[in-house]
């Protein structure tokens, strides 16, 4: 007993352990990374302020007016790369949606989803580059296909699809297969299980991996830039107009805060219906 | 059913390995006049380290590995605080959505604006001159080395930090107990049993930054101004010269590296503890 105190008195235990009981290491810790989502999201609120200065090269937001906005609109050079993008991303997200959805429903099932799993998550540990070159290389020079719409979407889909799959695998691996056991046991056909109990449940993962799969590919440069064949995406478009001539740049500032202003909140709101609102119910 | 899920599974492997493997095989062909010679050689391969690239890509490892090593250095204890520390349900939530949201985000609209922050005219030089810092704008604050690592390390703070969080949050509260009560230090938790089980999440977290980084081209390009070459500009190169072996030897190459500091990494992981026991938690 007197060991025990006297043990206690050396190195007091805390009620809940934490990691350190050096609030210093703690406090570094959560600052530094607060100080990195600051880096981060700091870029994003200068570009909208740039975008509204009339003298965004000056580097220093002032004399706010929305004549680049006005630009932007008068040039219709753009138009073109945002339908390309946004068809290859609506298309894109939808195979990523109905695959994602097909392979996340099986995949827990397997008895070894490790495997499968990795083989689906492989882009993710290629840089991008070597697999934009990969993907030239194979449909270029090996099968002699033109590069094109097609090509750049292949790229998108093989980029996306593996955020696609985990986000649907978050949904998936907690479905309660009961559900389908008792559609069953009333006289319900698989496809009917399917698409009154399974589908509703899975919405909101399917909805969300579509979306990701369109923002994956509507924001990709690296491998758009070399399976684009002709054809301009929105992010080529600007990145171009960019490294060619300074003076594009106000508008492209324009144009990505437009950008932003649509994606941010898409984005706040998958994130909402995959995390708060289905930890809920 | 079951045919859909094999036919997704067949055209990923001829979509996405079989275009991998056939990257190697073109490393080994060389190009004459425009044209792919399919004669296996190693001729690409050592042009690629005699044409002055060596300069080039030690450049690139030199700058993806500090980007890596400031990473970890920033994002474990920042990961350690995520998962660990006392963080409120919606501060967590919050956290991890401003971590995955910028995966969603172009990324080269994103590093432009930095060049109107670093900028000589921008808003650090103005700053640090309105406090009479410096008299002069310093100008190796951008087009140079420093705003290229710069740039990179803001980009790739997320993917070191996800992993890293998703494996120290799996390890069990009663471990950091039972160690606390037989009398560890916290640097003695952290160390034997913190540590060695996030190891796993660390590793991916370091390929996850060390491959963007190695094949790194939009910070290169908006931030380095053209002074910065790295191995991504080489690939550029090569590939508007048409020359697809030599892309496919330096695009190889990047993998490669990748997975040589893998290999080094798993070596020294194993000095800390079983790494693959690790693995095992998750398989399970």
């Amino acid at each position: 007993m007197e060991n025990r105190i006297a043990f206690a008195r050396v190195a007091p235990i805390s009620p809940k352990l934490e990691i350190s009981h050096a609030p210093v290491w703690k406090r570094l810790g959560k600052w530094g990374g607060f100080a990195m989502l600051g880096l981060i999201y700091f870029p994003l609120l200068w570009l909208i302020l740039l975008s509204i200065s009339r003298n965004p090269l000056g580097g220093i937001p002032g004399d706010f007016s929305l004549e680049h906005y006005r630009a932007l609109f008068a040039n219709s050079e753009w138009h073109m790369p945002m339908l390309a993008s946004l068809v290859i991303g609506v298309i894109v997200g939808l195979i990523c949606a109905v695959a994602a959805t097909i392979i996340g429903r099986a995949l827990p099932a397997l008895n070894s989803p490790g495997k499968v799993l990795f083989l689906f998550v492989i882009p993710l540990f290629v840089p991008g580059m070597s697999m934009g070159a990969a993907l030239l290389i194979f449909t270029r020079a090996v099968l002699g296909l033109k590069l094109g719409f097609w090509s750049v979407a292949l790229g998108h889909f093989v980029w996306a699809f593996p955020f696609a799959l985990l986000i649907i695998l978050v949904v998936t691996t907690r479905f309660d297969h009961r559900l389908v056991e008792a559609g069953r046991d009333l006289g319900a056909s698989n496809w009917r299980v399917f698409w009154d109990i399974e589908f509703p449940i899975l919405m909101p993962g399917i909805v969300s991996s579509a979306l990701f799969g369109f923002l994956m590919s509507f924001n990709e440069v690296m491998r758009s830039i070399f399976l684009r064949g002709t054809t301009e995406t929105m992010p080529v478009w600007s990145w171009v107009q960019a490294a060619a001539q300074q003076s594009q740049v106000p508008i492209i500032f324009s144009l990505a805060s437009i950008v932003l202003l649509i994606t941010l909140p898409l984005l706040c709101a998958a994130f909402w219906l995959l995390f708060v609102k289905l930890d809920k119910s | 059913m079951k045919v859909a899920v094999w036919l997704i599974v067949l055209a990923w492997f001829v979509l996405v390995i079989v275009p991998i493997i056939v990257l190697f095989a073109f490393s080994f062909f060389t190009t004459e006049q425009f044209r792919t010679v399919y004669t296996p050689t190693t001729t690409t391969w050592v042009e690629l380290f005699s044409s002055g690239r060596w300069e080039v890509t030690l450049r690139t490892l030199r700058i993806a590995m500090t980007v890596t090593l400031i990473e970890l250095a920033v994002g474990f204890p920042f990961a350690l605080w995520l998962a660990k520390g006392r963080v409120g349900k919606v501060g967590r939530a919050v956290c991890l959505a401003m971590l995955t949201i910028p995966f969603f985000l172009d990324v080269s609209s994103r590093t432009i604006v930095w060049r109107a922050i670093l900028g000589q005219s921008g808003l650090v030089n103005t700053v640090l001159m309105g406090l009479g810092l410096t008299d002069a704008p310093l100008d190796w604050l951008l087009y140079s080395e420093v705003a290229v690592l710069f740039g990179m390390v803001v980009t790739l703070f997320p993917p070191m930090v996800m992993p890293i969080y998703l494996a120290i949050s799996l390890i069990d509260d009663t471990l950091l107990e039972a160690s606390n009560d037989l009398g560890a230090s916290p640097w003695q938790t952290l160390s034997r049993v913190i540590i060695p089980l996030s190891l796993p999440g660390v590793m991916a977290g370091i390929v996850f930054s060390l491959g963007p980084a190695l094949a790194a081209w939009v910070e290169p390009g908006m931030l380095g101004g053209g002074f910065v070459n790295l191995i991504s500009n080489s690939i550029e190169s090569a590939y508007s010269a048409l020359r697809y072996p030599v892309v496919a030897a330096l695009s190889a190459f990047v993998i490669l590296l990748l997975l040589l500091m893998l290999g080094a990494m798993y070596l020294i992981a194993r000095r800390f503890g079983d790494p693959a026991s690790s693995f095992r938690v998750l398989r399970g």
